[in-house]
């Protein structure tokens, strides 16, 4: 485990948002197994590192965007289950008041301008973030997260261009869990990843992201570096997707074997050394971790109680919010 | 807190899940994670773990069944012995057992309306099979009404975009009804049989066109867009024209048709071709009580337009047409009986108004919509006169003097008379016959009198009212 | 009135929204020093400076994308895109991301940006510099499209654009840039969704968009020395479009004809004919007729190109056909 100066606090801030999203996709994989939930969701589980170790670098108002396996972000810039899992289900009182569903949910209250279900499809919108807070001096960091699949994307080299040009506080982070979808990315990446964004003169560094205490102090010096002007940044964090690309594939080992995806969970599980580790170190015992999670299981299974009876919008709704300043597009 | 192990939907689409075999046995104690048992989809066989840690019990499915994704499997209980107690509050839960969540779920909004005439059972779907599949076509049933099934059986064959496919019954029983021929498209989603617990009396078997057309609601319209109302107001009777004219036995509120304005239509064109004009020129014309068939008489050239509206004002009296009041307007609404006859009994009981013509009278006056009027009422050989003050059914009074009736109400019902063209009188005349199990209504007046608009106005109103009194009081 | 220049007035409509609001910056190729090659923005980044008129590489997807998210984050950019056909290019940031963003958030977030481009043929450019896309635009829930069709729409529209929280696609006619027009000196805006009824008539009705404005006014022209009373309205904006205005011509003339610049299919002229078919069919005393451009791409050669679009002696053929009562298509 890497070095650290954080407090008490912070490290058992960070177990315990690994472990909520954790627990989050376990009881969003219920919902889906049990048809109780419309439409389909990918599972972040397996790369919660990533997530929490760059999210706790940020501030309240440091921006990020967010993809189509977006649960974990959202949980980890500062999200409620109740919200999510209502938005997960289609209710009112969802973040997007069930209009965006699994792949748009986001918290915009806390920075959060949201998923992305086009792949690659937000890294435009991260640049224009941290170009909004170039122009306009307020010092937000944006992290523009999308996975190795987007690295194929054109749009990624002409904001790169841009933001290295006009060195905008934007920290692009590539969570390479090692498949695209259903391909695995050594078959859709050519040369190096890390190599393409120093070809921007972009400082670009590859991380554990199954090692959230690395991932956190990386991305504090970068973004302290990036607030002062000294942007943009790359990120490649090495991760692993515990589920299929979605809930529904299941029957994947024709691109990956059983024993790959037993080797993570066993060996590599940042929850699992994360726990180890502050035990080892006298941060937390067994028994005060256990009650954590005991506590954040039973928080998420009352948010999914809450979210199955909650209301649905309004049909009324259908027609509102597709312009500001319009009530209903459609009277 | 029991917990609930179900049958998880593993693939995008499938309906069941074999279990291949169990890991743990009745009794034994489980850890959450644990490998409960092994499931096997048309794609793979999977392990599926505990949810959480007890003992499992009331396990309810053994090796070798095919499951209905949701179903319940077997229960974690808090004790090994906690079977009873955990299996109530289980069974409970899994009362439903018989049925597929998702699918019933899906089922329920269609095919509510025509649930009454299916027999009981677990619906079978037809299963999207593919990401982008709206509808798969049944190639071939492989059981017939009245099997037998397992729930393993192959049930059908249904062809997508991609593949042909055996599907399975997933439930145990008989066949008492097939929704959908082989041949057949369905929507993904809709039931397509039903699978019962006991040998079925009747087992069903029909096609799709039969059965689920009636059952869907028409959808609210998509574009919002609000068409401009006619001018001339339709009558108000829901669709189903084609009951009208053929005499039905006992038809049903929704079945009863009004045939007023295909009445009004069939009058307008005299030779039977269609007339080449445009919307504006034809609504003109309907206004103002004009026959464009009579420029096509005076060799007019087609199409017309609203100027030619002007050409056909100037036209000549036609023919031999003794006066204004010749008999050009006749039309005729059918409805059903007992609406009216209903009414009269209720406001005879509730109201005091035990004079039926009257009520008939002042149903007639208030359509016209001119305010205070006097209805002429024959029937049985005598003529009453009514004075109709307006809409209030209590005020209604034999009328003073011998004022001109301004409509003549010919109350028909009891006469073997079927169908009336007596032509026009001095005022509009109602005609009331009995036809079949319900009503007959007959307008006829000449076209000074009413336009064709506000004649086919008057007779709207009045068999709308008859066929629903209560609309009157609204 | 002083007249002027339909690019004066772009650019006065820019630098007065600048100068009210800091938060307004251009962003596009060769905006600054360049200021366009139609020369619209000359002038500007010697007022504003670079950090407000942002020259960018050639990337319409890379540049589109960051102003969706510099507007989802407090400021308000006016996109140039150089040439309308190049709106290909951008189509996921401008109709995935800008136009879905409210809803998609269920309208916790917006998209104040403004893209600023152009239509219009006979420019000898064949057919990658000279396409009329704005139905391709006005097809998407979200985004409103303004057209402006003088100097004096071109300075009012825009500073409503502007000000504008949603997404808004302006097309400026290139050909229309030298033409000039009263415009006054004062402050004033155009209000989205108000037609404005250019010419008032009683046998037919003439709506046109942009250009076709004018080329509806001078077959107007030519049919009032016919004794025929041509009523000639411009929509403005064709989302929002001012139905009422429309439909009660369409009631009083009983005879209408849409003309636009775009191809015919499935474009404006179809919608708005669709439109006045439902809602006043008891009122047409002939077929609604649509005179948009070829459906062919637009050629090089004069000779070719010049009768790919309507004209107003076309326009006036039309016209005179559906007073005379003629069967314009028999059945």
């Amino acid at each position: 485990m890497a070095q650290t100066k954080h407090n008490t606090e912070d490290y058992l801030r960070m177990y315990r948002q690994m472990v909520r999203i954790r627990t989050f996709e376990d009881n969003a994989n219920q919902l889906y197994l049990s048809a109780k939930m419309p439409g389909l969701t990918h599972m972040y589980s397996g790369e919660e590192a990533v997530a929490v170790g760059i999210c706790e670098a940020l501030t309240t108002s440091d921006k990020i965007t967010s993809t189509h396996r977006g649960h974990g972000h959202c949980v980890a810039k500062g999200a409620a289950f109740r919200e999510m899992f209502c938005e997960l289900l289609g209710k009112e009182e969802g973040y997007c008041r069930g209009k965006g569903g699994s792949m748009h949910i986001a918290d915009q209250s806390n920075g959060n301008l949201g998923a992305n279900a086009i792949v690659g499809g937000s890294m435009g919108i991260a640049t224009g973030s941290a170009f909004t807070a170039k122009m306009l001096g307020t010092k937000d960091v944006t992290v523009c997260f999308f996975g190795d699949g987007a690295t194929a994307q054109g749009l990624w080299y002409e904001v790169m261009n841009m933001a290295a040009l006009w060195k905008l506080p934007v920290i692009y982070a590539c969570e390479n869990n090692g498949y695209s979808e259903y391909t695995k990315t050594e078959e859709i990446a050519a040369g190096s990843i890390t190599a393409r964004a120093e070809a921007f003169g972009i400082e670009a560094h590859q991380v554990d992201g199954q090692d959230v205490l690395a991932v956190n102090n990386l991305t504090r010096d970068l973004v302290a570096r990036a607030r002062k002007g000294e942007g943009p940044f790359f990120l490649e964090l090495m991760t692993y997707r515990y589920h299929g690309h979605h809930v529904g594939d299941i029957n994947r080992e024709y691109y990956r074997s059983k024993s790959e995806e037993q080797d993570w969970k066993d060996n590599r599980d940042p929850i699992i050394r994360f726990r180890a580790w502050l035990v080892d170190q006298g941060i937390a015992s067994e028994a005060e971790i256990e009650a954590m999670n005991g506590e954040i299981k039973a928080d998420a299974k009352s948010a999914v109680e809450y979210a199955l009876n909650a209301k649905y919008p309004d049909v009324s709704e259908v027609d509102m919010h597709v312009y500001v300043g319009v009530d209903h597009a459609l009277a | 807190m029991p917990l609930e192990v179900i049958m998880p939907a593993l693939g995008m689409a499938q309906d069941t899940g074999l279990i291949v075999s169990w890991h743990k046995s009745q009794g034994e104690a489980v850890a959450e994670g644990d490998v409960l048992f092994e499931v096997e989809t048309d794609k793979a066989t999977m392990e599926v773990e505990a949810q959480g840690a007890g003992f499992l019990t009331d396990v309810r499915a053994e090796a070798g069944a095919e499951v209905p994704v949701g179903n319940v499997i077997a229960v974690i209980a808090d004790s090994a012995e906690a079977a009873g107690a955990g299996g109530s509050d289980a069974a409970s839960g899994g009362s439903d057992a018989g049925t597929a969540p998702a699918a019933s779920d899906d089922a329920s909004g269609s095919d509510a309306a025509d649930d009454t005439a299916l027999p009981e059972g677990a619906q079978v779907i037809m299963p999207a099979l593919g990401m982008a599949q709206d509808t798969g076509q049944i190639v071939a049933w492989h059981k017939a009404p009245g099997d037998a099934v397992a729930a393993g059986d192959v049930l059908f064959e249904v062809e997508t975009d991609k593949a042909t496919m055996d599907v399975e019954a997933g439930h145990d029983g008989f066949v008492a009804a097939l929704l959908a021929e082989a041949g057949e498209d369905a929507p993904v989603g809709e039931p397509i049989a039903i699978i019962s617990a006991s040998k079925p009396a009747a087992p069903i078997s029909r096609s799709r066109k039969a059965g689920a057309a009636p059952a869907k609601a028409a959808p609210p319209a998509a574009g919002g867009a609000e068409a401009e109302t006619k001018p001339a107001p339709s009558a108000p009777a829901k669709a189903g024209a084609a009951k009208a004219g053929a005499p039905q036995p006992a038809a049903s509120k929704a079945g009863a048709a009004q045939s007023a304005t295909p009445g009004a239509q069939s009058a307008a064109p005299a030779e039977g071709t269609r007339i080449l004009a445009s919307p504006k020129a034809r609504r003109l014309a309907l206004e103002q009580g004009l026959d464009l068939a009579r420029l096509v008489r005076a060799g007019h050239p087609q199409p017309y337009h609203a100027a030619d509206v002007e050409v056909l004002k100037a036209l000549p009296p036609e023919d031999t047409a003794p006066g204004a009041a010749a008999a050009s307007r006749h039309l005729t609404a059918r409805l059903p009986e007992e609406g009216f006859s209903a009414f009269a009994d209720w406001a005879a009981r509730e109201m005091g108004l035990g004079d039926a013509t009257q009520l008939l009278a002042g149903l007639a006056g208030a359509s016209l919509d001119r305010g205070a009027v006097t209805v002429a009422v024959e029937s049985f050989g005598a003529t009453r006169a009514v004075a109709v003050p307006g809409q209030a059914l209590g005020q209604i009074t034999e009328a003073e003097g011998d004022a001109a009736p301004d409509l003549i109400l010919r109350d028909l019902r009891f006469s073997a008379v079927q169908t009336v063209t007596l032509g026009a009188e001095a005022a509009p005349v109602l005609t009331l016959t009995r036809e079949g199990a319900g009503l007959a209504v007959t307008l006829e007046c000449g076209s000074a009198q009413l336009s064709a608009s506000e004649a086919v106005t008057l007779l709207s109103n009045f068999a709308g009212r008859l066929e629903l009194p209560l609309r009157h009081l609204l | 009135m002083r007249e002027i220049t339909l690019s004066q007035a772009v650019n006065e409509a820019l630098a007065e929204e600048m100068r009210r609001d800091e938060t307004v910056f251009i962003i596009g190729e060769d905006v600054a020093e360049a200021g366009t090659p139609f020369k619209v923005l000359s002038g500007l980044v010697e007022e504003f400076g670079t950090q407000r008129v942002v020259d960018t590489p050639i990337a319409e997807p890379g540049f589109m994308g960051l102003a969706v998210g510099a507007a989802m984050t407090g400021t308000r950019p006016v996109v140039d895109l150089m040439f309308g056909d190049f709106i290909y290019l951008i189509m996921d940031q401008l109709c995935n991301q800008a136009a879905k963003t409210h809803y998609m958030s269920g309208g916790k977030l917006s998209v104040p940006l403004v893209l600023r481009t152009n239509l219009g043929a006979t420019r000898r450019s064949a057919a990658q510099h000279s396409q009329s896309l704005h139905a391709l635009v006005a097809h998407i829930p979200g985004l409103k499209v303004a057209l402006p069709s003088s100097a004096y729409e071109a300075k009012g529209l825009m500073k409503t654009a502007i000000r504008d929280d949603n997404p808004v696609v302006i097309f400026e006619d290139k050909l229309m840039y030298n033409d000039k027009a009263p415009v006054p000196e004062e402050e004033f805006l155009i209000p989205f969704g108000e037609a404005n009824v250019k010419r008032e008539g009683t046998d037919i009705t003439l709506i046109g968009t942009s250009s076709m404005v004018q080329v509806c006014e001078k077959a107007a022209e030519i049919l009032a020395a016919e004794g025929i009373s041509a009523e000639v309205i411009d929509p403005r904006t064709i989302v929002p479009l001012d139905e009422a205005t429309l439909l009660a011509s369409a009631r009083k003339t009983s005879r209408v004809i849409v003309v636009d610049e775009g191809h015919q299919s499935y474009g404006v002229t179809g919608e708005i004919a669709s439109r006045i078919n439902e809602k006043a069919f008891y009122h047409l005393d002939a077929p609604v007729l649509r005179m948009g451009a070829m459906d062919v791409p637009v050629p090089f050669s004069p000779a070719l190109e010049d009768i790919t679009v309507p004209t107003p002696e076309g326009v006036a053929a039309q016209a005179r056909k559906l007073v005379a009562r003629e069967m314009i298509h028999a059945a």
